[in-house]
């Protein structure tokens, strides 16, 4: 099938992937129907990349999250006041199902740590870390990027607050990670979570996998 | 050695030329120095970050070597 640069002219083909030239979106949604994503932590990112990632057709997905649905998370977080109390894997993926009764779900209701994260998302195509806390995304980072440098990694840092939404980028600092936010706004230093900018970057590490998936990098 | 560092976000502050950003600048180290010998140097806060040497994830007591572009990203909370 032919390569068609002009399909996303933001961006360049790349790997080995040939993108199908427009009319053949149905060629698009069986690649993205063939992948599997994994995300690591279900709150405000993940539980909406989660979304996102299955209304664009990555049906088989791995959520990983050890936490409970708080009413706190409502603010942001893609679930239900009916659902407060209940694993948020669990909660999500009943939501998911609710989206697309064919998607394929496998459910990790653990605390990840460096210890146990290869486990948990070995063998997707591509990792999403969607987690809260600052040492967490650093220890997913180094160790995903040690354990599987070829997989390639969403992560997000600098979400929080009401600083523009256009300030939320996406960009790729080495050749196998995706970054994403304005890589300042630290909610521990104050700055509240704002459901609208949290979706901002959320839409971003959702795109930035798809893209990937389809064989497509960043700059 | 020449080895080139690049220091992201609020860490760029710590750069020796005090003009911030992103960049990359070339520094002159003697052989054997860590990448912890450079955090100590620079002076980097105590704070949860990512270290890529050459595009990959090294440990901080990895050597540099000539030719190395080492990067140093902190990540913040929120999500």
């Amino acid at each position: 099938m032919p390569e068609t640069p002009d399909l996303h002219p933001h961006g360049r083909p790349s790997i080995d992937v040939a993108v199908p030239p427009p009319g053949h979106e149905g060629a698009l949604r069986a690649r993205l129907h063939a992948s599997s994503v994994a995300i690591v932590g279900c709150g405000g990112l993940g539980s909406n990349v989660a979304a996102m990632l299955l209304r664009s057709g990555v049906r088989t997905l791995t959520l990983i999250d050890f936490d409970a649905v708080d009413a706190s998370n409502l603010n942001r977080q893609l679930f239900f006041r009916d659902q407060i109390g209940r694993p948020k894997t669990e909660a999500l993926a009943e939501t998911l199902l609710r989206i697309d009764p064919e998607a394929r779900l496998t459910l990790h209701t653990c605390r990840m740590t460096a210890d146990n994260l290869a486990d948990l998302v070995r063998g997707a195509d591509v990792i999403v870390e969607a987690v809260d806390r600052a040492d967490t995304k650093a220890m997913i980072v180094n160790t995903c990027m040690t354990t599987f440098p070829e997989t390639p990694l969403v992560t997000a840092s600098g979400l929080a607050g009401y600083g523009s939404a256009n300030a939320v980028v996406t960009e790729r600092p080495c050749e196998n990670l995706y970054l994403v936010g304005d890589l300042t706004s630290d909610v521990t230093a104050g700055h509240p979570l704002f459901a609208s900018r949290v979706m901002v970057a959320a839409a971003h590490e959702a795109h930035a996998a798809i893209r990937r998936l389809l064989g497509f990098d960043e700059p | 050695m020449k080895v080139d560092i690049a220091l992201f976000a609020y860490l760029a502050d710590h750069q020796p030329d005090g003009l911030g950003g992103r960049h990359a600048r070339t520094f002159d180290l003697p052989e054997g120095t860590t990448i912890a010998d450079m955090i100590a140097t620079l002076g980097l806060p105590d704070q949860p970050r990512v270290v890529f040497v050459n595009n990959r994830h090294a440990p901080e007591d990895s050597v540099l070597h000539d030719g190395d572009r080492l990067a140093i990203f902190p990540p913040v909370a929120g999500g």
